[in-house]
């Protein structure tokens, strides 16, 4: 009797957790499925089956509110948010799906850098080109998602027009002025006029740096070029050879004289992150998605604000796409989404909830978009100052086959001399242009 | 009488015996000496099944790619020879990342092998509470490396770490934990330690656990402390387990990945490569440049390396370890 108990009790056992493990192995989608379907829908697609869409998103696109108010408008639509941990992770899963010729998800987010390669791959978005999004973003920025044929693979989403963030209680310290405007015209138009300022700032002494890193910089200057590391027409690097655009721009940033203003924090650091409680820096370039990272990093800091103005002339920096695998189950369903999702509407929405500054024009114009003011900058009008910043944007640089490789192999090369200090100037642009020669 | 009667009387078998034989060659039985002698075939295939489809079959795969240009996402491009390989072979970036590898790896398997020999000798001992501060040994092993590398980024943070915090209370230069070399090998192998000594004191401690404690009384009763039994009785008992975990170790430690690529937030192994690993460079060269064709060959050279250093674990083990080779060799010298 005894055996035969133990016997049941370890059969009942191992079954139990078997069924155990099955169900939480399961996936989600069964619970998904099990939302209101068909009935009579009032969304003008045409569909009305129940459709279950996925997005792929990383870091915050503020999509979270949109998704309810798009699955309230429309009963079938039942929309999945999958996002990645990391933007990096993100676009190794979209590379990987299009090498795999595999379809994971129904929306692909996509940030700005990324575009070149998926130019490439083509073939495998859909056509999203249509008569609503008409004249809908500025060229600038179509263009970086329009094939050589005209073809429209990605909506944009979000867009990232420089301003100055600045320190108001380092510039008193420095006998500089503290008023937005005036911080504007101290500043000036050029990178040089930026430069005596902060010659002026450090002369003061106050302990502080006048920017984090020549990096960061670097960052906005390339933005303000028309092809910075290859030829647009052949799609060349020129980079490294005579006429390099960068040559020039790295010179000028890894002089002792521009070093000597650099904080020498690698941005994105640890470091860099805990610099923000101290005093390490007066003055970052600032999209308004930085604006976030600076409130997120330091939220008791009460002497930030923004300067309107962007020396060397307007820059955008980052933005992302939505765009559409042709091999999906629901390629129309999604299409109507990301349409919706970048409505201009939509988009002023998300800005005044999440800070992303929409890249849609109308939506740049917008007054929800205009009006707004941050309160942990002062008060500044951050949409007024941003929606001019926009404005005045008219190009991207071209972006090659080898345009982020490049870019991350001359981050590293700033990053030798500022940051590690490893090398001086001349023995990092050498390494610079050996790494890109390997690229070949 | 004669013999013309029964044919058969040459042999003792008769009727009787010849249906007999005609049924132990029966069909069941046939199939019995398939069993005994396929069977056991059969029953370790799955795994070699599993085994050519997802090991050796793209281990030979990356050997062709590696004979080809070959973009990710455009696909096979024309065949090359050893291009690739003179490449890589010629590359600052490869020759640093196997220094760098060779290097972490050296400094995180002695340490741990070290620290995890004498951790198992300490809860081999009669503690209290000993399945907690064995279980707790463990612990380690199952942070995720993320988390891990999170934290000890905040250790090793070049201005702001804790580390160099504390070095600047006593007085000490800060170590620019992200920007030279050893000290980032250091910071990983510590990263790398912290995980997997825990691991490897469990397998010793088991190992510790089968030696027979006669030894241990009798060494007693002779007059030897803890140490010089430790010395004399557990590391040469241990012998075989300490190949098994040197071996482990070396195949684990030249393919280290996580932890560099967790160090900075860039992930692409120090500016001037000061913590890029031959795993590292792989992932590089095949996904973010995108020449699969490269990776392949650097993938198939990291292959070799690991191939030879085993090859030489094995030889050196084959001469140093259990007793049964030595007590052949004692057995030869007596016969002769």
């Amino acid at each position: 009797m005894r055996k035969t108990t133990r016997k049941f009790l370890a059969v009942t056992a191992s079954v139990a957790s078997i069924a155990l493990l099955a169900t939480a192995c399961s996936s989600d989608d069964g619970d998904n499925d099990a939302k209101p379907s068909g009935g009579t829908s009032e969304s003008a697609s045409a569909n009305t089956e129940p459709v279950t869409l996925k997005v792929a998103t990383f870091n915050e696109f503020g999509f979270a509110d949109l998704y309810k108010e798009y699955m309230q408008l429309h009963p079938n639509v039942t929309i999945v948010d999958d996002k990645a941990d990391t933007s990096d992770n993100a676009r190794a899963a979209v590379t990987n799906s299009i090498a795999s010729n595999t379809v994971v998800d129904d929306i692909v987010a996509a940030d700005g850098d990324w575009m070149p390669e998926l130019l490439a791959s083509d073939a495998f978005f859909a056509d999203l080109g249509s008569d609503s999004v008409k004249d809908r973003w500025p060229e600038w920025k179509t263009k970086m998602a329009t094939t050589a044929d005209g073809k429209l693979i990605g909506y944009g989403t979000d867009s990232g027009p420089e301003a100055i963030c600045y320190r108001k209680d380092l510039f008193e310290k420095a006998g500089l002025p503290t008023d937005r405007d005036e911080v504007a015209k101290a500043i000036g138009d050029s990178w040089d006029s930026y430069f005596d300022l902060g010659k002026k700032f450090m002369d003061a002494k106050t302990g502080a740096a006048w920017f984090d890193s020549i990096g960061a910089l670097s960052q906005g200057m390339v933005n303000q070029q028309e092809a910075p590391f290859e030829d647009p027409s052949t799609d060349e690097i020129t980079a490294t050879g005579d006429n390099s655009v960068v040559k020039p721009i790295y010179d000028q940033l890894t002089s002792d004289e521009v070093l000597a203003q650099s904080a020498h924090l690698g941005q994105w650091s640890p470091d860099w992150s805990a610099a923000f409680k101290k005093d390490a820096f007066a003055t970052m370039l600032c999209p308004p998605w930085m604006t976030q990272i600076i409130s997120g990093n330091a939220p008791d800091q009460k002497n930030w604000d923004i300067a309107p103005v962007m020396p060397g002339g307007a820059s955008n920096w980052g933005g992302s796409y939505l765009l559409v695998p042709s091999g999906g189950k629901n390629v129309d369903a999604a299409k109507a989404l990301a349409d919706w999702l970048t409505d201009p509407a939509q988009a002023a929405k998300i800005f005044v909830k999440y800070g992303n500054f929409p890249s849609q024009t109308a939506a740049t114009t917008d007054a929800q978009v205009t009006g707004k003011t941050d309160a942990y900058f002062g008060g500044a009008p951050s949409g007024k100052i941003f929606s001019e910043r926009f404005a005045n944007v008219s190009k991207q640089p071209y972006r090659g086959s080898h345009y982020f490789s490049i870019n991350a192999a001359l981050g590293d090369a700033y990053t030798r001399v500022d940051v590690n200090k490893t090398d001086d100037s001349a023995s990092s642009w050498k390494k610079f242009v050996k790494a890109v020669d390997d690229l070949g | 009488m004669t013999s013309t009667g029964t044919p058969q009387l040459a042999g003792p078998t008769s009727d009787d015996e010849r249906v007999r034989q005609q049924r132990r060659v029966g069909f069941s039985q046939r199939l019995g000496r398939w069993d005994v002698k396929v069977s056991p075939y059969l029953y370790i295939s799955p795994f070699f099944i599993l085994f050519i489809v997802v090991g050796l079959f793209p281990l030979l795969y990356t050997g062709y790619v590696s004979f080809h240009k070959w973009d990710l996402l455009a696909g096979k491009g024309d065949s090359v020879g050893f291009e690739n390989f003179d490449w890589v072979l010629h590359s600052d970036m490869f020759w640093k990342s196997v220094r760098n590898t060779f290097s972490i790896f050296l400094l995180s398997s002695v340490p741990q092998v070290i620290i995890a020999l004498v951790l198992a000798a300490i809860l081999d001992a009669n503690l209290r509470a000993k399945t907690f501060w064995r279980m707790g040994v463990l612990v380690p092993y199952v942070v995720a490396p993320v988390a891990v590398s999170l934290i000890f980024g905040q250790l090793f943070a070049d201005q702001s770490g804790t580390i160099n915090a504390i070095l600047a209370k006593v007085g000490m230069d800060p170590i620019l934990w992200h920007s030279h070399v050893l000290p980032s090998h250091i910071a990983i192998a510590t990263m790398v330690n912290f995980r997997w000594t825990g691991y490897n004191t469990l397998i010793f401690l088991a190992a510790m656990q089968a030696i027979p404690r006669d030894l241990y009384e009798a060494a007693l009763i002779d007059g030897a402390k803890r140490v010089r039994q430790f010395f004399s009785i557990t590391i040469p008992m241990l012998r075989p387990t300490m190949i098994f975990i040197i071996v482990t170790s070396t195949i684990g430690g030249l393919q280290i990945f996580d932890e560099p690529r967790m160090f900075d937030q860039n992930g692409r192994g120090g500016a001037d490569q000061q913590y890029l690993t031959v795993t590292n460079l792989i992932y590089q060269l095949g996904w973010t440049n995108r020449n699969f064709g490269r990776a392949s060959a650097v993938a198939w050279i990291l292959f070799l390396m690991i191939l030879v250093i085993s090859l030489v674990n094995y030889l050196l083990s084959r001469r140093i370890s259990s007793d049964e080779a030595a007590g052949a060799k004692k057995r030869k010298k007596v016969r002769a």
